[in-house]
Formats: C-alpha cells, structure tokens, sequence
C-alpha cells in the first residue's frame, strides 16, 4: 500500500537535490541507502527529513561507506524492497565492486548521481567522469538537464528498470552544482498521477524464508555466458520500453521527452554540439545568440547514454556537417585523448552513408561553466573545419588554445 | 541488435539471474556444479579414539558412548560385547586404562568410562536372552583350559564363531582370576555367575573339577579336540624367600582371596595384619582384611612412593580411606615368632631396576626394624604351573613358549593371558587377558581354516590427537562421580563398595564424550556447507555423503568438525572425479570402517550414483 499521503499537484522551486528526494518520496521507495559525499548529500539530507517527519514510510539506513551503501542498496533490492540509493564522484568509485553483481542479480536499484569531479585534486565542480566510468556495468544510464528533468527521470527509471522485461538497475544524473544546488521551478504531480503510472514494485524471485532461493550462486565457466548474454539482452530489449514508458509518461504527465536525444535548433543546422547535462541548457541560451548572427548552429543533447542508441545517434548526427561533442569527462588516452563522449559517437556514425567530421572539445571541465565566450569558439572551430573539410585535430581543450 | 537470432542451447539453460531454488536433501544444490574447482576434498575418516587404542581389548568405547547418549543402550551393550563378553565384570573391576588415554582428561576430567561400561553390562545381565548368538556350528570341536578372563574370552570368541567349545576347569567353581583373585566387594559372585551362564547359554560346555595334567593330559587334548586354549593363568604364590615363611600365619595374596572367593577359606585373622606387596591384588588383600576381622592393617612395599606401585591410584584412594596404613621402601627379609608369626623383620630396600619386576636391593647392614603382626599376607606375584606341559613349550620365565601369534610352534594348541605373557613380565589386568582371549580366538580360527595369522599386538592406526580437534564446540563439564559407600561402614562388610550410575547419569557422562576422531553424527558439517553439498539420509554416523559434483573444497566443514573426522584430502589422491567411497573410510574400527565391505561392492558401480 502507498505511504505517501496524497498530494494534488504544485510547482514549487527546488533545487535538483531536493527535486530527486522528492521523486524518490513519490515513488514510495521502501529502502533508503544513504552515506553523504558532496553535491548529492542534500538529496538524502531531504529524505532523511521527509522519514522524520512521517511523510516518507521507508527504511533509511546510513551506511559507512558506499561499498556498504551499495551492498545494503543490493541486499534489499534482493528482499524484494524498491532501493534508493546515491552518490557522488570517488563515493561513486568506491562502491565499484557493487554494479556488475546488481545488474548481473538483475535487481532494479536506482541511484542518483550528482556529478563531481574525480580527485585529484579535491574538486566539487561537476564532470561526469563519476558516473561514465560505470557505463558498462549493466545500468541503465541518462542526465538530466535540469531538477524538473531529474524528478521526471526518477519516476521513469524506476518505472524502466523494474519492468519485468528489463529488471535493471538505473543511474539517474545530474550535473552537480548546476542542477543539482541551483534552483528553479518544478512541477510536482499529483500522486494519483505517480500511482496510475508507477505501480508497486515486485521482484519475481525475493530473498523470502516462506520461499527459500539461492541468490548469486557460483556457477561454473560454462553457465556464465548465458547468463552474461541475458543481461545483454536485457539491456537492448530495454530499449522498446524506454520508448513505451517516456511516451505513457508524456501522457499522464504532459511532458513529452524523446527518450534518447534532444535537438534543439538543428532544424537546418550544418555544424551542432553533441552534449548531455546541464551544459545543454546554457548551450541553448548560445545558440540562441549565435543563430541571431546568422550562424547555422544546433545542438542534440543525449538523454540516455545506455543503452546507448546507436541507430538514432547515427541517423540524427549524420544530417550534420561538423559534430562538436562536448565531453564533460575525461578519457585519458581514449581514441581522442579527450572525452569518452567522442569514441561513442564516431562508432554510431561509422556505418553512416554520409559521414560527419567530429570534433571533440573539452569544455565545462572541473565544474566551470561554459561562457558564451567558449561556444562561439568552438563554433568558429567546427566552421573551419566544414570550410576545409577536414579537422584541425581531435580534440581542443577549450580555454587553453587561441 | 547484437543479441538479436541469439539462442541459448537448452543444456546451457539456467534460471533467471542464477537465482537457484532451495537445495533438497539428496541432491543438495544441483544447478551449478562446481566442484571442478576444488583443489582438496572433504572426506569422512574415522580415526582411532585414544580409549579404544588404550583398552586391552579395544572395545569400540567412542561408539557405545555415542550409543548410550542417543539412548539406544541395547545397541550399545551389542556393541560392547563385540569385544568384551563380561561387561558387567569389567565395569567394575577394570583399571580402565581408557581413561588414562582418554582426550578430555587433558581438558578438563576424563569420562567415567568404566561406570557406562557397568550399567550397559548390568542392562545385560538383566535381559532375559543375551543379545549375543553362538555361530552356526562348523563341526570343530575346540578345549579351553582355565575359564579365567583369558579363557572365558577366547572360549566366548570361538562360540561365537561357530565351534564346540569344552572349558576344562580346574577349580570346583568357574572364573578362574575373577572370582579366586577379585574381592566379592568389588565383583559380587552373582555377577560372575550370570555371565558363566551366557556362556552356558552359548552351548560351551563346562567342565569344573578338570585339571589338565591329572584329569586330562596332554595327548588327550591333542587327540579329543581340533585345538585347544591354554589359559591356566598363575596359580602358584610367589614367595619373598624371607627366613620363616612357613610359620603359621603366613598367607598368600592370590590363595587368601580364591579361599573366600570360592567359598572354602577357614582363616581366621588376628587384629594386626601386614601384607607384603605394592601391586592391585596386595591392596585387596589388604582391604579384604579388614572385612575378614583385622584392626590394623599395614601394607609394607619395597616401592619408595605410591607412584612407583603398579596399583590404580583410585584403589589406592579408597584403600587409604579404610584406614590401611602403608609403608615404604622396606624388605621382609624374616619371618619371626616361636612356631607362629608374631613380628616382621625389616629392611630397607629398593628394586634394582626401572621396573618393579626387576631384583631387589636388600641393605642388610642397615638396622633391622621389628614389627608386631599377627598374621602377614605375602602378595608379590604368582608363577605358573607347568609340569603337565611338553619342555618345548616352556621358556625362560617358566611360562609357555609361544609364537607372535599366540600359538605353540606349528601345533593346533594357543595359549593367552597371564601364562602367555611377554613383556615387562608383570602379569595382565583383566581387561588385556581378555584381548589376549580374544586376538588368539581369531588366530586359532584362521589356523583351523588355513588362513595367515595376525599378530597378537594390534596395528596401531591414526590415534586421535586432541590438537587436531575444535575444541570451540565442547564447553567444559565436570564429570559424573559413581557414588560409595561410606568406609567407616564399608570396611566391616562384603557390600559392593563403588554404586552405579542411573540411567541419567550413565547419559549424562557419555555426552560427555568428545567422539575423537570420530563421527558422531553431530551434523555440523551438514549446518555449515555454504553450497548445500553435504547430504544425509538420517542423522547417523557414516550416512554422510559430500556431492562432489558441488563440493568447491571450501574446507568449512573440515574446519568446523568438532570430532577432527572430516579430513582435505589432495583432489590428486583421487583418480577419478567423483568421490570414491572406498577410500574415503578408513579401516579403523569406527561405525564408517564398518562399510568397508560394503564400499568393496560399491567398485562395480557407475561413480554417479555413488
């Protein structure tokens, strides 16, 4: 039965911390696993005050460190409780060992993830290295751009991961600091809306006495690939219910979101940036000011990294002269010794009748922001490159090239 | 799609996520078998419990123990009696040599093994048919002389087996040491004679008022019977060779307590009454003269120190608490008094050697110490009487010549107990004479029927060592003390003097037992199997199955067996991939040595279902 007392809906103005505590609160969520870690803290902080106030009925366990909180995230993932769980930057690393065996026990945890920069050194700014460096590990995987986006997403993942076609675990994100500490305008639901579009949570095969099972037996080497191809297919069959689940969200909810990509301005756009975060939304404000001058700029914001839709990337970024992918995390010695936004994307695009250039620029690193300054030189960067039909390199590291 | 036209063979199917149903109980957890990781494997090897190393004729003591405490006395009796047929005797005159050697003396106090001897052999005594059943008759006839603990062992033995066994006795009752060299206080006559009647009850027949060289002689025997059983003990005193030895007044050990044992002594004691001696039958005779009117009793030994007498330090115990006073490292070198005793001459002395068999240093130049007796008990050994006996058969020591294996050279004829004896020369407790019976019943039968014999000492196997145990699971606990008379009053009557155990307590003391090396059936390693791949049909020794199919060699079992029976043994021990039963016991005589020949059947079929 639902805990949450009824709610009618109401625009308030949080910030995306706060505004994921909130999802988390209309989900209902059973378990809480929280350990704090700078810029997500405020999100259980919210949590750990909505279970002491009674309007939350959930179980909210401090862990002592992210390991633990993972581990207690997957433990009662297994009982067959629905798990909240988060964190930020190292927290992120060091809880490493727990994604594979909760994707692989095929439990539906999700995860909130406000952006921080790996050390060293000690740096809040955002930089989605945190998150990226778990993309393969079985989770389904997007960012939001703003606090309305991430509650939205919450709701939405839960509803992805815990399809019984999918039972996957989520990694909702944010850009720390620029959603996740700056404030604006969301729209909180109805909670009749939340239950007609997330029912109760129940895993099939629970950690439950009345009906004993073994979860996570060794196995022997010849039982693993079929287990690993059925998380493979997992993965890729999510994808239809991605697509089913953000439209019927769109219905209940009015918000309409393409589950993978948002183009903005690409209409007759010849050179675009490639991003995702809370970078998307000054590079709107850019855009805007860029096209005044008359240059045919765009931009198409990836909303879901993983799966990673390859046949939409390639059909989307390959209408495009010059592609700018804006990384946003560090890929030492990737492909284009930048990012690893740029590997992704060339690899989508490779099977393309008609080809791109793709440029990698590594900009809003260490939680600065990108000044307009920086997108029209990026900009004249992929300009140039479609004049001479060629690329100058790689990858730029913006603010550190004339 | 890269998953897309993929298909998983159906051998390969495993459930969603690896999410395994509960294990059952015979099959354990059967999905993922992954016991080809192991490097060592789990096997139950019941090894040697240091009691039945220790006992003379190494009754199965860890197993009737496990029995009694499980409440199942009857199998326990059945148990005991494989090896023992007079438990009731033993379990109360045995010097327990199982309790010495017992593991848990070295924790806390040793099992009171000999009292849960008593009351299983007092349940038996008590039941109307013994539970025991003479062989089917193989037509051999077989002569036992002497129905002491040697002969009633080996005669019981050959019944059991299958022969016609005629016990030649000399005495007008049977029992021979039993009932001519133990006090009735000790081992009340009615005891003894009921376990004279299971004999009876065995179809042995015997023959009272038969001494061999009078009634019957040696070619009799050789041409009367298949083969013959010389257990005719030592019956003869020895003496200290003391100047006036033939006083009146002087007594024999062994002759004053068969006298009162057969029922046909006619002495009388004066008050002040000394025996000569520091061994087991000097402090019955000692204490028996209490109860035959003596006041003060002394016991007067060459030993220097308690420690030295080859005495049971409990005798010694409740000898002392009856008031006898004993002295030490003294000689009776004279006997004086005008035609009867009417004091002793002393000396100091000491055995010249380590043991107490060896000769005695007398300092005669040392003062002589005169003291007033009326009577002295002279107990210092026996030897034997022979004259019947062919020369070749004799030795050195005036006992009977034999080989290893009991037997006199390539004859038909065996010999056991005290005048078989090798060794410190010392003669044997009751308990070794009837192993003694026992191994020479076995080699008798094996000669009858061609078979190689086996030689009378055992084979000592893995003995049980209390470090290879996990003691974690055995809380300390007192032992169970068999109640006693009081000696004030005690010393005046031919009462039983040590009471036995009820039944709560003979449960209460064999829970005791730590079941050393042995299986025991406590189900911990069947707890602790993190895979499941230990199974059991029923909680019981030597149903323990390890699916090795499963089994990764964790080593949580092994770890966690509180007895030390679980062993890792090397996967490259092993020649195949599934457990092979056969080596997987041990021969010892634990209950999983006792399938061996059933695991021998097991060779023929396929490894998988074994």
């Amino acid at each position: 039965m639902p805990t949450v007392t009824a709610t009618k809906k109401k625009t308030v103005r949080i910030n995306g911390c706060v505004a994921s505590a909130q999802a988390a609160k209309y989900a209902d969520v059973d378990v809480i696993a929280a350990y704090p870690i700078r810029p997500y803290t405020a999100t259980m902080m919210a949590l750990a005050q909505m279970v002491a106030n009674g309007e939350l009925d959930a179980e909210y366990i401090v862990a002592d460190s992210e390991h633990s909180q993972l581990s207690i995230a997957h433990g009662a993932s297994s009982s067959g409780a629905r798990v909240f769980t988060g964190s930020s930057g190292v927290g992120v690393q060091f809880a490493y060992e727990l994604y594979s065996p909760i994707s692989g026990s095929r439990m539906p945890v999700q995860m909130m993830i406000a952006d921080r920069t790996l050390d060293p050194p000690g740096d809040f700014g955002s930089e989605h290295t945190d998150a990226l460096s778990t993309r393969d590990m079985g989770w389904l995987m997007g960012w939001a751009c703003d606090a309305q986006e991430a509650f939205d997403n919450h709701l939405i993942a839960y509803r992805i991961g815990e399809d019984r076609r999918v039972l996957l675990p989520q990694m909702v994100c944010q850009d720390g600091f620029f959603v996740s500490h700056i404030t604006s305008d969301v729209e909180l639901p109805d909670s009749s809306q939340v239950r007609e579009f997330l029912p109760p949570y129940k895993h099939p095969y629970p950690l439950d006495p009345r009906h004993p099972v073994s979860h996570g037996p060794q196995i022997m080497p010849e039982q693993g690939p079929p287990l690993q191809l059925e998380r493979a297919r997992a993965m890729e069959g999510s994808m239809a219910v991605i697509e089913e689940v953000h439209k019927e969200f769109g219905e209940i909810f009015g918000r309409h979101y393409d589950p993978w990509l948002e183009e903005y301005k690409t209409d007759d756009a010849e050179v675009v940036f490639f991003l995702q975060g809370g970078h998307g939304v000054t590079a709107r404000f850019a855009i805007q000011h860029m096209r005044e001058k008359g240059l045919k700029v765009g931009m198409v914001r990836l909303r879901t990294i993983r799966p990673y839709p390859t046949d939409r990337v390639c059909e989307v970024l390959s209408k495009f002269k010059v592609v700018g992918v804006i990384e946003t995390n560090m890929g030492l010695g990737s492909p284009s010794s930048g990012g690893v936004l740029y590997a992704d994307a060339c690899a989508a695009l490779y099977e393309a009748p008609e080809r791109p250039l793709v440029i990698s620029f590594m900009a809003g690193m260490g939680g600065e922001a990108i000044v307009l300054k920086e997108f029209y030189w990026m900009t004249e960067k992929m300009i140039q490159a479609q004049k001479r039909g060629k690329i100058e390199k790689r990858t730029h590291w913006v603010g550190f090239e004339e | 799609m890269s998953t897309k036209g993929t298909k998983i063979p159906d051998w390969l199917t495993v459930p969603f996520a690896g999410i395994t149903p509960a294990p059952s109980q015979d099959k354990g957890q059967n999905l993922f078998p992954t016991g080809n990781w192991r490097a060592i494997r789990p096997v139950y090897r019941d090894k040697l419990p240091p009691c039945n190393n220790a006992c003379g004729t190494n009754e199965k003591i860890q197993g009737y123990l496990d029995l009694v405490k499980r409440g199942k006395y009857l199998d326990a009796y059945a148990l005991i009696k494989e090896d023992m047929p007079f438990p009731s005797v033993t379990g109360r005159v045995c010097y327990h040599p199982c309790e010495q050697a017992c593991n848990r003396g070295k924790y806390d106090e040793a099992i009171s093994i000999r009292a849960v001897e008593r009351f299983l052999g007092d349940l038996g005594q008590a039941l109307k048919h013994d539970v025991v059943k003479p062989g089917k008759p193989n037509g051999k006839k077989v002569a036992v002389i002497g129905s002491g603990p040697a002969g009633h062992s080996a005669a019981y033995q050959l019944a059991r087996m299958g022969y016609k066994v005629t016990i030649l006795e000399k005495s007008p009752k049977p029992g021979g040491l039993n009932r001519g060299g133990i006090p009735v206080w000790v081992l009340p006559p009615h005891v003894l004679d009921r376990e004279i009647e299971r004999l009876v009850e065995l179809g042995i027949t015997l023959k009272t008022n038969t001494e061999v060289g009078k009634d019957v002689s040696w070619d009799d025997l050789k041409k009367n019977y298949d083969a013959c059983v010389l257990a005719v003990g030592l019956t003869e005193p020895n003496s200290v060779r003391a100047e006036g030895e033939n006083k009146e007044g002087v007594l024999y050990g062994l002759p004053f307590l068969r006298d009162i044992g057969m029922g046909t002594s006619k002495v009388k004691l004066g008050p002040r009454v000394a025996v000569i001696g520091g061994g087991n039958t000097a402090i019955d005779c000692a204490r028996e003269a209490l109860r035959q009117g003596a006041v003060e009793v002394t016991m007067i030994t060459v030993e220097a120190n308690t420690q030295e007498m080859p005495a049971s330090p409990e005798d010694l115990h409740d000898m002392f608490e009856e008031g006898v006073d004993l002295w030490h490292g003294r000689a009776m070198t004279a006997v004086l008094g005008n035609g009867k005793v009417e004091s002793l001459q002393l000396h100091p002395a000491r055995f010249s050697g380590a043991i107490n068999a060896s000769p005695i240093n007398i300092d005669r130049n040392a003062p002589a110490e005169k003291f007033a007796v009326d009577n002295v008990i002279i107990a210092v050994g026996q030897h034997a009487s022979l004259n019947w006996l062919p020369p070749e058969f004799k030795n050195e020591r005036g006992t009977i010549k034999i080989d290893r294996f009991g037997r006199l050279g390539d004859t038909n004829f065996f010999a056991a107990g005290d005048i078989a004896q090798f060794g410190s020369g010392q003669p044997l407790m009751v308990v070794n004479a009837v192993g003694d019976g026992k191994r020479v019943a076995f080699n008798l039968d094996k000669a009858l029927r061609g078979e190689p014999l086996q030689p009378r000492t055992i084979a000592i196997d893995v003995i049980m060592d209390l470090n290879r145990m996990n003691m974690t699971y055995f809380p300390h606990f007192p032992r169970v003390h068999q109640g006693m008379l009081n000696p004030i009053t005690r010393k005046k009557t031919q009462d039983e003097v040590i009471q036995p155990f009820t039944e709560e307590q003979a449960v209460e003391e064999a829970a005791r037992c730590f079941s050393c090396g042995t299986c025991n059936a406590c189900d911990n390693c069947y707890l602790v199997c993190p895979e499941p791949c230990i199974t059991r049909p029923e909680r019981s020794n030597g149903l323990y199955k390890i699916i090795v199919d499963y089994c990764k060699g964790c080593r949580v079992c092994i770890e966690e067996c509180p007895t030390g029976c679980l062993e890792g043994v090397p996967e490259l021990d092993f020649d195949t991939g599934v457990v092979r039963m056969d080596t997987a016991f041990a021969i010892s005589p634990g209950l999983h040595g006792r399938q061996a020949q059933e695991l021998v059947n097991l060779a023929s079929r396929p490894a998988k279902n074994i």
